[in-house]
């Protein structure tokens, strides 16, 4: 085959001469009959016989899928997969999604159409056309008309092919064999090689784009405004520090100020809170979250971390402290005492007291009288 | 056909689409010698001027992105102004090339022919302008891919209820659709271009791109069939595009956007502002190009007439605005309506409808339909006027909100307008490397209407 003929081609000068001269071509059956011309020429379909395009159904198809491909995915993102009420619609209002079909449908038409003709239906493209290198291309594609025979199957019988063509009226016939040496192929190298190189940069270059691109700040000026921030120097004050001491006399709002010095002023301290069900609850839940950890969950001073602790903490039911006022067992929680912190930042007033009523349970439990049996 | 003509009065009489003798072969010469040649002076001046304009924009855009959205005249309650104003303008300014290569051809107007190819490419270029707008105006360019509904990590999806997401899928499947059209009619005579070109980079560039195309009867049928289907489904795209713009505006409760008017005269509009720019393009191209006999006066005569004609649809639009405001008996919307034509902005109402339908009546006079003065006088005040009628729509409805405490007087600052003419840079540069690089007549279409290019009637079948 390769060595073979693939077509003779002729020229008309006009197209209504080529239009004559197809049917008496056709007529000799020695292959493939082909018009190449500037421009679409009316009639030249139902000469040459060709049958009508399909064109028209693949892309009526692709409308119609376009149509469900978005009614499907409108459905599934907004009333499956993350269902949100918009605007007090149903999930699935069909009438809304009706722009977003619309456009799909052509998008989907549309390039069916475009691309399905030219690569589908034209098998374009096809750079090593023997046409390509003729000598007739360029009139074919400028203002003369041309007819070729062309192979089929078996090889072409050149001699009646030209004797064909010169009788309908052809002129400058031409032999066009097929591609051996193919100039085509070599650019067809070079142009693989030319996108392969592309390749290589941009994906170098997206490399590294989306290498950095996450951690670059992005140019957000609300960042670089003049506030104050944790643990940094700030022009706002005289001695350069962000964090200030508040003003003297400054009292928290919801803590009172606590001027108790020593354990013993505060054993005339009265718990104010009720001793009742809910006080009990809150200062049980106080107590097993901040005291349990090392008084224990019984109070009695062995706690969770004993392994890992080096201090004794104190054991809570110990005769001295069951003996301590309520106000004296209030001002180690404010105060700590020996290696205890103080909790007073860390619980409210309310929550102190709970927890020294809860203390008071526990103790009792642990001592209980004979009275509390009956 | 010529017997017919023969008996038709003269005013019915086919037109003259060509001046002078045209042949194929000439046809090809006069059109296709320019992407071969060295322009002139004045192309490069042309350029350096647009390129810089365009430098300018985008310099202001990279200004943008580094200060914030802060640097532009947008303030409470004018959330929406030139950014928006923008968009649809230039969205608008694109549909006249898809009317004229999608609805004309449906039409078999064969005077579409000539300009078809370099509306169309105005059509790319214009909606390249509009796409900039909804990127930059997001204040954070760097995830405006949120607005595609793609597979995320934070497991959401994007809200199909919302206008401004059908905006992002009409958009971009214009920008598709119409660039594939406009690739289609290019293919056959990147061949011409191709087979003219004797070697070098340009050849290689055309041999790519032409994709071997051989002008094969049966790739021609293949073709035709092609085009029309891509004619008829751009149709519905040319009136659905710039309704799915109008449903920015309408879909919401803001006094003056919430109206039913809004699609169909938004379409009018964009068709109109385009035909408009299509004009003033073409005369330019015409003179410098020397295309005069293919361009023939009849053409510019045609397409003036559609201005005019558009010209009164708008006028009926700003009549029916005025009606729907009173009929309404609404008052909010009674007072928006009075700000469009007094108040503090009352200008740039009267501006808008002297522009858009005032001016353009000249166009009745067939004198001024056929001078370079009148119609490109016409033009520059459609121009002018539609995109002061989008200023009126988006900045006068906004500035006086439901609660008067929040009015604001918007005023744009530098930047704006830098923005706004670094996009008229951006076309303008884009158009004028297309004149240089490319056929600016889609000569395969031509030689179809070329008297005598088709066989006689009776032989064939005739499609």
């Amino acid at each position: 085959m390769s060595d073979g003929v693939f077509a003779v081609v002729g020229l008309f000068d006009s197209a209504e001469e080529l239009l004559q001269a197809i049917p008496p071509v056709r007529a000799r059956k020695l292959g493939r009959v082909e018009a190449y011309t500037p421009y679409p020429v009316h009639g030249i379909d139902a000469a040459l016989g060709l049958r009508r395009s399909p064109l028209a159904g693949m892309v009526l198809a692709a409308g119609m899928l376009g149509a469900v491909t978005a009614l499907f995915f409108q459905w599934w993102m907004t009333a499956v997969d993350y269902p949100i009420v918009v605007g007090g619609k149903a999930l699935f209002s069909w009438q809304a999604f009706v722009p977003i079909m619309f456009e799909v449908t052509v998008l989907f038409a549309t390039f069916t159409a475009g691309l399905g003709m030219l690569f589908l239906m034209n098998r374009l493209p096809f750079f090593g056309h023997p046409l390509l290198t003729s000598k007739a291309i360029a009139a074919v594609t400028r203002d003369k008309f041309g007819l070729a025979i062309e192979a089929e199957g078996e090889a072409l019988d050149v001699e009646a092919a030209k004797t064909a063509l010169a009788t309908a009226g052809a002129t400058a016939l031409e032999v066009l064999p097929f591609q051996r040496e193919l100039a085509p192929l070599q650019f067809m190298t070079r142009t693989a090689m030319g996108i392969f190189a592309s390749c290589v940069v941009a994906g170098y270059a997206m490399y590294w784009v989306i290498k950095l691109f996450p951690v670059l700040p992005p140019m957000v000026h609300m960042e670089d405004q003049p506030k104050l921030n944790p643990q940094k120097a700030s022009a706002f004050f005289k001695d350069g520090h962000g964090m200030q001491l508040p003003v003297d006399g400054t009292v928290v709002r919801g803590h009172l100020p606590y001027l108790i010095a020593t354990q013993e002023e505060a054993a005339g301290l009265a718990n104010p809170l009720p001793r009742t069900q809910p006080v009990l609850q809150e200062g049980r839940t106080v107590y097993n979250q901040h005291c349990a950890v090392c008084h224990g969950l019984l109070g009695t001073g062995t706690p969770t971390l004993t392994s890992a602790y080096g201090a004794k903490p104190a054991n809570l039911q110990a005769q001295t402290i069951r003996d301590y006022p309520d106000g004296k067992i209030y001002h180690v929680i404010m105060k700590g005492k020996n290696a205890m912190p103080s909790y007073a930042a860390d619980l409210t007033e309310e929550e102190r007291w709970a927890v020294v009523h809860y203390v008071r349970v526990l103790q009792r439990a642990q001592n209980a009288r004979d009275e509390d049996f009956q | 056909m010529q017997s017919e003509a023969v008996l038709l009065p003269e005013a019915l009489q086919p037109p003259t689409l060509f001046e002078g003798p045209v042949t194929l072969g000439s046809l090809d010469d006069q059109v296709l010698q320019y992407p071969a040649r060295k322009p002139p002076a004045a192309w490069y001046l042309a350029f350096a001027f647009t390129s810089m304009l365009m430098t300018l924009g985008f310099s202001l855009i990279g200004y943008t992105f580094y200060m914030g959205i802060g640097v532009w005249g947008n303030t409470s309650p004018v959330f929406w102004a030139f950014d928006i104003i923008n968009f649809v303008f230039w969205v608008g300014i694109g549909h006249a090339g898809t009317l004229i290569s999608a609805i004309l051809l449906l039409f078999r107007s064969r005077w579409r022919n000539a300009i078809a190819r370099y509306a169309e490419a105005m059509t790319i270029f214009a909606v390249m302008c509009a796409a900039i707008f909804p990127l930059i105006h997001v204040g954070r360019p760097w995830v405006a891919f949120w607005l595609l509904p793609y597979p995320n990590q934070r497991g959401i999806w994007t809200n199909f209820r919302s206008p401004l997401m059908w905006d992002v899928f009409a958009v971009s499947t214009y920008f598709s659709v119409s660039l594939m059209f406009w690739y289609l009619g290019l293919v056959p005579d990147l061949a011409s271009l191709r087979d003219r070109t004797q070697s070098g980079i340009r050849r290689f560039f055309y041999t790519v791109f032409s994709l071997s195309w051989r002008g094969a009867a049966s790739h021609w049928q293949q073709y035709e069939k092609a085009y029309l289907l891509l004619a008829g489904l751009a149709t519905g795209l040319v009136l659905s595009v710039h309704s799915v713009v109008s449903f920015d505006f309408a879909v919401s409760l803001v006094p003056g956007w919430h109206m039913t008017i809004f699609p169909p005269y938004f379409v009018t509009g964009a068709i109109f502002a385009g035909f408009a720019m299509v004009v003033m393009v073409l005369v330019v191209v015409r003179e410098t190009m020397d295309l005069k006999n293919l361009i023939t006066a009849y053409h510019l005569d045609v397409m003036n007439k559609i201005i005019l004609a558009m010209s009164c649809l708008m006028g009926y639009a700003y009549l029916m605005e005025g009606f729907t405001a009173w009929y309404s008996m609404d008052q909010y919307l009674h007072h928006i309506f009075l700000q469009y034509i007094s108040g503090t902005y009352g200008w740039a109402g009267w501006l808008t409808i002297s522009c858009n339908v005032l001016i353009p009546q000249l166009l009745w006079s067939r004198r001024v339909r056929r001078s370079y003065i009148g119609m490109l006088f016409v033009s520059l005040g459609v121009t002018v006027g539609m995109w002061l009628e989008r200023f009126v729509i988006i900045v006068v409805s906004l500035h006086q909100d439901y609660l008067p405490s929040s009015w604001h007087i918007y005023k744009p600052t530098l930047v704006d307008f830098g923005i706004l003419f670094g996009t008229f840079g951006l076309f303008f540069t884009l158009v004028l490397l297309f004149a240089r690089v490319l056929p600016v007549i889609a000569t395969s279409e031509m030689k179809v209407i070329l008297p005598g290019a088709q066989p006689a009637h009776g032989r064939g079948r005739h499609e």
